[in-house]
């Protein structure tokens, strides 16, 4: 997947929130475990839900995590029979393959791989539902985070209605075989087009979307990554779930550290690494990720600045050896704009 | 005006009566992609070659803008302040970046010629 195609970032960019536009994500992990008692037992140990109780064709955001409650990786898990099969389909980071790969074997030896003989495809925007309509049976009644089985060419393709751009979108896991003729059906389209991997990034961001290496890492908790919300409440007294006691009490008590969204308040760029200062020199916090935002006409950026830190009060950027001031914005940037109910929710 | 010349920095340089005028390469825009903000250098200061003097922050990352040749800053492109993208439409002509009072030509006829740049790109 290259940084962008030939009409660049900010094109592509806009073409998604505008119309869609298709990414090409085949690098990432995707993987089908046998829905098995005893497997979704052992994995039980690094991910927060209650993998026996998922519901069918449905998605869910989770985590691996260690044994202090740190994120190894973060993955989409989808419950979905195939051929009458029932499995666990999980969709995870490229650059976590060899550390993920190794917790899934460990659970479930017959885990099967199927990055190499599936392509997985985004395409995302307004427009996707009708783009993708035109070439493969969507019921009606999709929502976001709904998956299920679908034809192309005889194909048996994974649909989900999910993405990673903050709009209604699809993911689809093709078959090789079946990948060329699917993209080029979707490119007769002539309001889509293939976009790149700093699209990719700068729409996520705009989403107050987390990136793995960024705001999440090993030493980084659902918790004080503001992810909560994705953790299974239960699960979190379960003493069979990695780091459960840590993150429990991270629940009842304060944290040292909180997310931020954050605005260039003149044309400076925030990027990843920059420190953050109070308006006596005092070191707060630090940029995870920051990108220009083609929607707001302004750098924007995510960080983590200490708890104790009031945020009435100005915070400056180092750029360049010079601090800058810069503006809390809340998460999201822009709207989210995902389907649910029949109509498109935020 | 001189024959356009061009650095390894990819910046490129053209003389009129001493006065230097600076830019990126065309090459350059094109692997920095769209760019959205410029630091201009400081009017007055005088420069060495090489000195680092401003900055072209695209949407892919922050590039230094290197002095080609010794000499006074006296003007720069004013225009590349509300609309960096210029450089992105015209990077040889309406996206000048700053303009120079040179004290060593010598300097400039050491720099690569359109030709020569062709050829070092392509090594």
């Amino acid at each position: 997947m290259p940084i962008n195609y030939k009409t660049g970032i900010i094109n592509e960019h806009k073409n998604v929130r505008n119309h869609s536009g298709i990414f090409d994500v085949s690098h990432m992990g995707q993987i089908l475990i046998e829905n098995n008692e005893s497997y979704l037992h052992k994995l039980e140990k690094y991910i927060p839900l209650q993998l026996k109780n998922l519901i069918k064709n449905r998605s869910h955001y989770s985590f691996l995590l260690n044994k202090d409650g740190g994120v190894i990786d973060d993955l989409i898990i989808s419950n979905i029979d195939i051929k009458d099969k029932s499995y666990l389909y999980i969709v995870y980071n490229a650059s976590r393959k060899k550390e993920d790969e190794e917790i899934f074997i460990s659970c479930a030896p017959n885990a099967e791989k199927i990055y190499n003989e599936n392509c997985l495809f985004a395409i995302q925007g307004p427009d996707s539902i009708n783009v993708l309509k035109n070439i493969i049976d969507i019921p009606n009644n999709m929502n976001f985070f709904d998956i299920l089985i679908s034809k192309y060419n005889n194909s048996e393709i994974i649909v989900s209605r999910s993405g990673y751009t903050g709009e209604d979108g699809f993911e689809l896991s093709v078959p090789n075989e079946s990948a060329e003729n699917l993209i080029t059906d979707l490119l007769k389209n002539e309001n889509t087009m293939l976009c790149g991997l700093g699209s990719r990034d700068s729409l996520r961001l705009e989403a107050g979307l987390s990136l793995y290496g960024h705001e999440l890492n090993e030493n980084i908790t659902p918790i004080e990554a503001g992810l909560s919300w994705a953790l299974d409440k239960e699960r979190l007294e379960d003493k069979n779930l990695n780091g459960n006691k840590i993150l429990s009490d991270q629940l009842k008590n304060k944290l040292s550290n909180k997310k931020i969204g954050l605005i260039s308040t003149n044309k400076s760029m925030l990027r990843d690494g920059m420190m953050l200062f109070d308006n006596n020199n005092n070191e707060i916090g630090k940029i995870t990720s920051g990108c220009f935002s083609p929607n707001l006409n302004k750098s924007i950026a995510i960080g983590y600045i200490k708890s104790e830190f009031n945020t009435d009060n100005p915070i400056f950027c180092e750029i360049r050896k010079k601090l800058e001031l810069v503006k809390i914005n809340n998460l999201p940037f822009v709207k989210k704009n995902y389907k649910k109910n029949g109509s498109v929710y935020e | 005006m001189s024959e356009k010349k061009y650095t390894k920095d990819h910046e490129w340089v053209s003389i009129e009566n001493e006065i230097a005028t600076i830019g990126i390469s065309n090459h350059a825009q094109e692997s920095l992609g769209d760019i959205v903000f410029i630091e201009l250098p400081s009017v007055g200061n005088t420069v060495k070659a090489k000195d680092e003097i401003c900055v072209v922050e695209s949407v892919k990352a922050a590039s230094d803008i290197y002095a080609p040749i010794d000499g006074e800053i006296i003007e720069v492109n004013n225009n590349l302040e509300n609309d960096a993208a210029i450089i992105n439409q015209d990077a040889e002509n309406e996206g000048w970046i700053f303009k120079m009072k040179i004290s060593d030509s010598n300097q400039y006829s050491d720099l690569m010629s359109e030709d020569e740049y062709k050829q070092f790109l392509e090594q």
